[in-house]
């Protein structure tokens, strides 16, 4: 709206040419948004050509901008030598089971604190939410202490299950559920639908869009999560690759080239959910303030 | 023969309804129990824990509050509550100042608003880790691409991650690279909120954009603000995986935060669980009176 009424007054006042020269404004901030790409997108491609540069090329100096040889052998011996293969299937696994239990156990919350009254909702409620108070940097010592004493330390579900739950998801997927008029519910009980049916075949259908916001960010944040497994995953098979990176990086037996072809290799998931989903993710965050 | 079967439904009705009554706590039984088993049990356990000394990771001994004392004196602790508040106060205020002058300047942008958009929010989505060895490539004082332009230009060869106060520099840096995108976009969106029509009457009424922008969109703008304040304070005091592979906590410990201090207590020898927890305590009251006021703004901000 704004911008239209802007443009039809301007063309009003500038009634000989359509196109007006740039104002001085407008120049200064599109200069300074190319200068913010640049800081944004030169790091990322440094090092993805990086990565293709044997040791030579990488302790050049003055550093070569391509490499004399494109070292592909980086990437094969990432999986020759190291267990690339592993860490990224361990991340899946544990981005996939994890983001299934999250949206589960966080939608079965949402939809009892939305569509039912019950003695304590209110309060139960507000401590699901408290939660956002107690973040793992602060419980970091306990909670292994916890998990440990569950026998749960190099185990998928160590990983896995003790951030299952989020006060954010159940936030998110509730308000929507509160959208969906309880009539629709009303009627599927009286057509003799079970509570679980209604909540399973009727309103986890209708809760897609919250679901979808909630599953986007918890992907994101799995896949990229560090401190956690790294707690958890002490044995090596079990790696994710954040914690394979950041453990390996360290080593000096394994060469730095290898590991900037892992690295590469890792963000590519995340690159194509930003091509294809920016959009709900953006709104997501703007809806919500979730990360 | 009239009553028996009145009672039976009736019996039947009321096992229904008791039944009934225990299907909300039947769904919002799997995440209740998560969080009581993984969060607000292990808090319980911490507080405890933050009056012992686990001699090692053995046993327990009772030792009062003797590592509250403890943090409280001890010089590395000291230094590295220093180094988190100078990189939470920095990394607040450029990331509010930035993230404020981006939204803003992405607002009014009518050329590629999308992709410049998409751009400032890309390093949000990479892994913090990968961020920290991707900066680490371009910051290397050597071969780093960073001091190759500034040698060419006469600037020298500044060590970014090998001197301890260019350290924390590079530390505040990345950390604003990393999360400017994620307060963008929540300003944003706050943007959007502002009915367009003042600024259409304050266009008419002749004022520049730049007064605009001042006395109009700067005030509206500021429960948004303060969230941001907020949360990149918390954020701040959450720091750690980037610097992980950034600096590891160095040059000389001048990047070592609260949070690796905590880390290190569980998994490096000594092992003092009860200082780690103590530390986690302190961090959890920093960070809930910062919740708190969030929690203020923000009804304050529906009043609004």
């Amino acid at each position: 709206m704004r911008k239209l009424s802007a443009r039809a007054s301007q063309q009003t006042w500038t009634s000989v040419s359509n196109r007006k020269p740039p104002s001085v404004g407008s120049i200064l901030r599109t200069s300074l948004l190319i200068f913010l790409t640049l800081i944004v997108l030169i790091p990322v491609a440094w090092f993805m050509l990086s990565s293709f540069k044997d040791l030579t090329d990488l302790s050049a100096r003055p550093p070569k901008l391509l490499p004399t040889r494109w070292a592909t052998e980086n990437y094969t011996e990432a999986f020759k030598m190291y267990d690339y293969v592993r860490y990224f299937s361990n991340s899946v696994i544990v981005t996939v089971v994890a983001t299934a239990l999250t949206l589960l156990v966080n939608s079965m919350a949402a939809f009892g604190f939305a569509k039912y009254n019950f003695r304590g909702r209110d309060g139960l409620f507000v401590l699901t939410l408290a939660m956002i108070m107690i973040p793992l940097q602060v419980i970091l010592i306990p909670i292994y202490l916890v998990v440990s004493s569950l026998g749960m330390v190099n185990t998928y579900w160590g990983m896995i299950i003790p951030a299952a739950a989020t006060p954010t998801g159940v936030f998110v997927i509730r308000q929507y559920m509160l959208t969906i008029p309880d009539e629709l519910i009303e009627s599927a009980r009286i057509d003799g639908a079970g509570e679980f049916k209604i909540y399973a075949r009727i309103v986890m259908p209708l809760a897609r869009p919250a679901l979808a916001v909630v599953a986007i960010f918890s992907v994101l944040w799995r896949w990229n999560d560090f401190l956690w497994p790294l707690l958890i995953a002490q044995d090596e098979r079990l790696y994710t690759l954040p914690v394979a990176l950041a453990l390996l990086n360290g080593q000096l037996v394994v060469p730095y080239p290898v590991v900037l072809a892992m690295s590469v290799m890792s963000i590519i998931p995340v690159l194509l959910i930003f091509i294809f989903m920016q959009r709900q993710l953006i709104q997501g965050i703007a809806h919500t303030g979730l990360k | 023969m009239m009553v028996s079967p009145s009672n039976v439904t009736k019996r039947r009705r009321s096992t229904f309804t008791w039944r009934r009554r225990l299907v909300p706590y039947v769904f919002i039984a799997p995440n209740l129990f998560i969080f009581l088993t993984f969060i607000i049990w292990p808090a319980l356990r911490g507080i405890y824990i933050s009056f012992f000394d686990s001699m090692d990771g053995s046993q327990f001994t009772y030792v009062g509050t003797a590592n509250y004392k403890a943090i409280f004196n001890d010089p590395t602790v000291a230094t590295i509550a220093r180094n988190t508040a100078i990189y939470v106060v920095f990394y607040m205020l450029i990331s509010t100042l930035l993230s404020l002058t981006f939204a803003i300047i992405i607002n009014q942008q009518k050329f590629a608003r999308g992709f410049f958009r998409s751009i400032v929010f890309l390093p949000v989505m990479l892994s913090p880790i990968v961020v920290g060895l991707i900066w680490n490539d371009v910051l290397d004082r050597k071969v780093g691409p960073l001091n190759t332009l500034l040698e060419a230009i006469g600037g020298g060869s500044p060590g970014w991650l090998v001197e301890p106060k260019l350290g924390m520099i590079s530390a505040i840096f990345v950390g604003v690279w990393v999360h400017l995108g994620f307060y963008t976009i929540i300003l944003l969106a706050g943007l959007q909120g502002i009915d367009s029509s003042i600024f259409e009457a304050a266009t008419m009424d002749g004022a520049t954009r730049w007064q605009i922008t001042r006395r109009i969109t700067l005030p509206l703008l500021k429960p948004t603000t303060l969230i941001i304040v907020i949360l990149s304070t918390i954020h701040g005091f959450q720091s750690f995986d980037f610097i992980y592979t950034l600096t590891g906590g160095g040059p000389l410990g001048a990047t070592t935060l609260i949070v690796q201090y905590i880390y290190e207590r569980a998994f490096q020898s000594p092992i003092q669980y009860g200082l780690g927890s103590a530390a986690g305590v302190i961090l959890f009251l920093i960070i809930f009176a910062f919740t708190a006021l969030n929690f203020l703004v923000g009804k304050r901000r529906e009043a609004i």
